[in-house]
């Protein structure tokens, strides 16, 4: 009657205790993207699951079918725990940050091979102290583009002129970057150096987090894009962007 | 099933409120509480309505308390030069039945949760700096729990102390006393290896 279990890479993204001592892991995984996993007893014995019922940590699930879409947890090896997130508020927050944007831009059980490299590679980055905000920018970038919102960048979003000089507006309404003729009185004034770094970033392999150095400029207006591409196809604000700010 | 008896319903339904209990165990409850006499079930009640009138939290340290201090804030005896930070008034429990520590605490109420959006001012932090400033306190001892959560409130409160004149310590932690080391898993070995301290000779 009972099959034999399955065994599936995955980063924790967040818990939710359940009962006296059971735990329900959101796992993001290659072949089946979000899943939610329960582990039973997890918080009170250490044996079956270790320090791997934690958020953000990557390990090897041994799993079950269990009721309805839950996994049923069977144990765990750790892969890596990413301890080094613990070390650093900034980064902890920048950590959770990408992690809440996987939860609320990813449907649950579609396969995210891409998606799942990306997160290996930004939570490895940081837990090696890399500079969070280079972290930021290329998690929410990465993101937008494999999930189809990548907005018009090098181009006019409505008559394709491609800029070799500035002025270039944004406005995400319109589909990204427009030249002034289409852009009237619309959009935020955006410098080339901005667009041209953000569209050659894409062309580097998605899971490379080491190399980059953004200037002040470049980091400051591409937040400001990335936000408005975000602003406009996330269910609701992020909390972890509220704790951000906090800091 | 239970609609022609809306009164015992009623208890499940508040039972089944409460943290750990699900729809069978507040079941449970509510027929053991049927079946036990009136003298003890009047008891339970009184219990329960005399916490809810009479237990607050401490005004200083955010301990559970019966008046505006506590009972650890008021006793003469306490070294007054340390002060442990803990997440709930249930770990502040927990350091008091181990006996080996007699300093001042302070309750935080949670943990920072970037993941939750909980942040510095959701928990009792600002209380903190106040008594920093207006006590004697020469040792913070960082109590939070050693989750990420917990470890990320350590951390941030480490970095708000720095400029300040004060030893500022976390509790130690890795392999639980009493274990095999081979029985213990990869994730606390590592911790334990990364927090290792020399060992002294005399
Ligand atoms: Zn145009
Ligand atoms: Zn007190």
């Amino acid at each position: 009657m009972t099959r034999p279990s399955q065994r599936s890479e995955a980063l924790v993204l967040r818990y939710t205790d359940y009962g006296e001592a059971d735990r329900i892991l959101t796992l993001l995984t290659a072949e089946y993207g979000l899943q939610k996993g329960f582990a039973g007893a997890a918080r009170k014995s250490r044996k079956r699951f270790g320090a791997t019922i934690e958020p953000f940590t990557r390990a090897v699930f041994s799993w079950r079918d269990g009721r309805g879409q839950l996994w049923s947890l069977q144990d765990a090896d750790l892969v890596a725990a990413h301890f080094g997130l613990r070390n650093d508020i900034k980064r902890l927050a920048v950590a959770s940050y990408g992690v809440e944007l996987v939860e609320l831009l990813l449907h649950e059980g579609e396969a995210q091979p891409l998606i799942y490299a990306l997160m290996c590679s930004f939570l490895s980055f940081l837990d090696q102290q890399g500079n969070p905000e280079t972290a930021r920018l290329l998690v929410e970038l990465r993101l937008i583009y494999l999930l189809g919102y990548v907005p018009h960048l090098l181009h006019c979003s409505e008559c394709l002129r491609i800029f070799h000089a500035e002025p270039i507006r944004f406005d995400i309404a319109r589909g990204g970057s427009l030249c002034l003729d289409c852009a009237g009185r619309t959009g935020v004034d955006i410098a080339l150096g901005t667009v041209g770094s953000l569209s050659r970033t894409l062309k580097v392999a998605h899971d490379q987090f080491q190399g980059f150095q953004f200037g002040r400029k470049t980091l400051q207006e591409a937040q400001f894009i990335l936000s408005q591409v975000l602003d406009s196809v996330l269910p609701r604000e992020p909390k972890s962007l509220k704790f951000l700010a906090q800091l | 099933m239970l609609g022609s008896l809306p009164t015992f319903a009623r208890l499940e339904a508040e039972l089944s409120k409460l943290p750990g209990i699900g729809g069978k165990t507040a079941a449970r409850l509510a027929f053991h509480l049927l079946r036990t006499n009136e003298h003890d079930v009047t008891a339970l009640a009184d219990a329960l309505l005399e916490m809810r009138r009479n237990v607050r939290f401490c005004r200083r340290c955010f301990h559970i308390a019966e008046s505006d201090v506590c009972g650890i804030c008021t006793q003469d005896s306490r070294d007054k030069q340390r002060l442990c930070v803990v997440q709930e008034p249930q770990d502040l429990l927990a350091i008091e039945r181990c006996r080996a520590y007699n300093g001042l605490y302070h309750v935080l109420h949670g943990a920072l949760s970037p993941l939750d959006g909980i942040g510095p001012d959701d928990l009792k932090i600002a209380q903190l700096m106040e008594r920093l400033d207006r006590e004697p306190i020469e040792e913070l001892i960082l109590a939070t729990n050693f989750t990420v959560e917990g470890e990320a409130t350590a951390l941030y409160l480490a970095h708000l102390c720095k400029e300040r004149k004060l030893r500022v310590t976390r509790l130690a932690h890795g392999i639980p006393s009493g274990s095999d080391l081979e029985y213990i898993d990869a994730g606390t070995v590592q911790q334990a290896v990364d927090g290792r301290r020399e060992l002294q000779f005399k």
